[in-house]
């Protein structure tokens, strides 16, 4: 086999090993960190001072962009389906469609992105600082654990805020998709609600809240972690924060992606 | 009493080859060497900052390495340590910072007004006026006071032993004999065991009972300060001697 060929040949199985051992610290990373996490929670480690701190961080600091993105959401949803629907399907169906679209995905996803951007970055941002600074070796110094008066507040607060923020999400995108609907294709409210309610689950809202639980486990652990691994000052901390918002973005479409054999079957 | 057993570590060269020292009881020890020669990574192995690769780190008698994490919390709660940039947390004000110093269940024990007291104390102690910066943030202090305020939080607790890694490394000449003087002030008055990891050759050898020549990963000198002085190793030589190190930074770069 020519040098070239053999070259050809090690280079994209060289480049899988190096992908694969990177995907499995992290995803051993992640199991340690969240095993730690669990560990301070039940050891009762945690303040519940930083948990609310955290909460006010994440949620009441971060409602007023998510209820922008679920207006957005919803009018837009609402607007194509009326363009869609007009001439061809009853347009009272179109109550179900911004129903369905907001609630199963544009609800919990678009949220998601908007804490990844506004929170998950921060915190990796801000973890990542104190790494490089010493700021965590001198936590250890004085006898705290990071992981408890860092990653734990987070984690827990992200897990209470998010199906709080998706409901908010849902409710807010659903009327905005009812006042769009009635200013563009000029269908009433009455009618929207009685196509919202003809095809509506009540388990779709239960999954819309269980997605926003498990995306707000996932953007502070991730954030977290990312956070933790930063080296190499400001550039490494740069560069800390844009993998973390690459690997929360992938995971979030991933999980997404997940959830519809596992749950809606 | 502090002992370092054989500590090899190694990122992606060797830093620490097997290193081994003692420090007495209430002695003040200065590591001094070459930039990137693994001084401040051996004094992060004495608190498992960093985890060497082989060695041990004993403390009293109690294995750093070998201890369970409430022994291993136990033994970082008797040390201080100051940190090159001093490392203060950034969010919070010199009062919170320092009392982070102050184990959580004597916070608790002790009550605010006491706290504070203990805070006040402190700062006192390495020369500044709490009143005028207790509520300052990190940002808002000068590069000496933010070191002071790092040795604040590091004394704050009462320590026996503490760590100082390049305490004066960015200070101005009035700067540096001031913390220089702190560190002998805080180890008599105290009589705490101190670790210092230094550039600064002549404040070392004027603050320490004993100075250790790290050199490639391994102790090539431990003596006292006269003894360094007049050793006859050209590598301390050079360290000793301003013209040596001179003639010694000259050969350097002369070198292809």
């Amino acid at each position: 086999m020519s040098a070239v060929a053999t070259f050809l040949l090690i280079r994209p199985v060289r480049s899988f090993g190096r992908t694969a051992l990177s995907v499995a610290r992290h995803a051993g990373g992640l199991g340690l960190l969240t095993w730690r996490i669990g560990a301070a929670t039940l050891a009762g480690r945690v303040s519940l001072r930083s948990v609310m701190d955290q909460i006010y961080e994440m949620g009441v600091l971060s409602f007023p962009l998510v209820i922008v993105t679920a207006i957005l959401s919803g009018v837009v949803t609402s607007q194509q389906g009326g363009y869609q629907f007009t001439g061809s399907i009853p347009l009272y169906v179109l109550g179900s469609v911004v129903a369905s679209s907001v609630i199963l995905e544009l609800g919990p996803v678009m949220t998601a992105f908007v804490i990844i951007g506004r929170v998950g970055a921060r915190i990796t941002a801000e973890i990542g600082t104190m790494q490089v600074s010493e700021q965590i070796d001198a936590l250890l110094s004085v006898g705290r654990d990071p992981v408890s008066v860092l990653a734990a507040p987070r984690l827990l607060a992200g897990i209470l805020v998010m199906p709080l923020l998706v409901g908010i999400a849902n409710t807010v995108g659903l009327f905005a998709g009812l006042v769009a609907a009635r200013l563009t294709v000029g269908l009433g409210g009455e009618s929207f609600l009685y196509g919202a309610r003809l095809y509506w689950h009540n388990w779709d809202l239960f999954y819309s809240l269980m997605k926003g639980t498990v995306f707000g486990f996932v953007i502070p652990l991730i954030s977290t972690h990312m956070g933790f691994l930063t080296r190499g000052g400001a550039e490494g901390v740069g560069r800390a924060t844009t993998a973390s918002v690459v690997f929360m973005i992938i995971s979030i479409l991933v999980l997404d992606a997940l959830f519809p054999p596992l749950f809606l079957n | 009493m502090i002992e370092y057993l054989d500590i090899y570590k190694a990122f992606d060269v060797p830093v620490l080859s097997g290193v081994s020292l003692t420090v007495e009881t209430g002695e003040t020890l200065s590591v001094v060497g070459p930039s990137g020669t693994g001084k401040s990574v051996l004094l992060k192995t004495t608190l498992g900052l960093i985890v060497p690769d082989r060695g041990d780190v004993r403390i009293d008698g109690r294995s750093v390495y070998g201890s369970d994490r409430e022994v291993l919390h136990e033994i970082r709660r008797q040390v201080g340590y100051v940190f090159q940039y001093a490392a203060l947390f950034d969010s919070m004000n010199v009062f919170e910072n320092v009392s982070q110093g102050l184990a959580d269940d004597v916070l608790r024990a002790l009550g605010r007004q006491e706290v504070l007291r203990r805070v006040c104390g402190a700062l006192e102690a390495v020369n500044l006026d709490p009143a005028a910066i207790l509520g300052k943030l990190p940002a808002e202090l000068s590069g000496g006071m933010r070191k002071r305020v790092g040795l604040a939080r590091a004394i704050v607790g009462e320590p026996k032993i503490l760590l100082y890694d390049e305490p004066v490394t960015g200070l101005d000449p009035v700067n540096s004999a001031a913390v220089a003087h702190l560190i002998t002030e805080i180890a008599e008055k105290m009589g705490v065991t101190s670790i210092v990891v230094t550039h600064d050759i002549e404040g070392a050898l004027e603050i320490s009972d004993r100075v250790g020549l790290l050199d490639h990963g391994k102790l090539r000198f431990v003596g006292t300060p006269d003894e360094f002085k007049h050793s006859a190793d050209p590598v301390v030589h050079s360290f000793a001697d301003r013209h040596a190190a001179e003639a010694a930074a000259l050969k350097i770069m002369e070198e292809p």
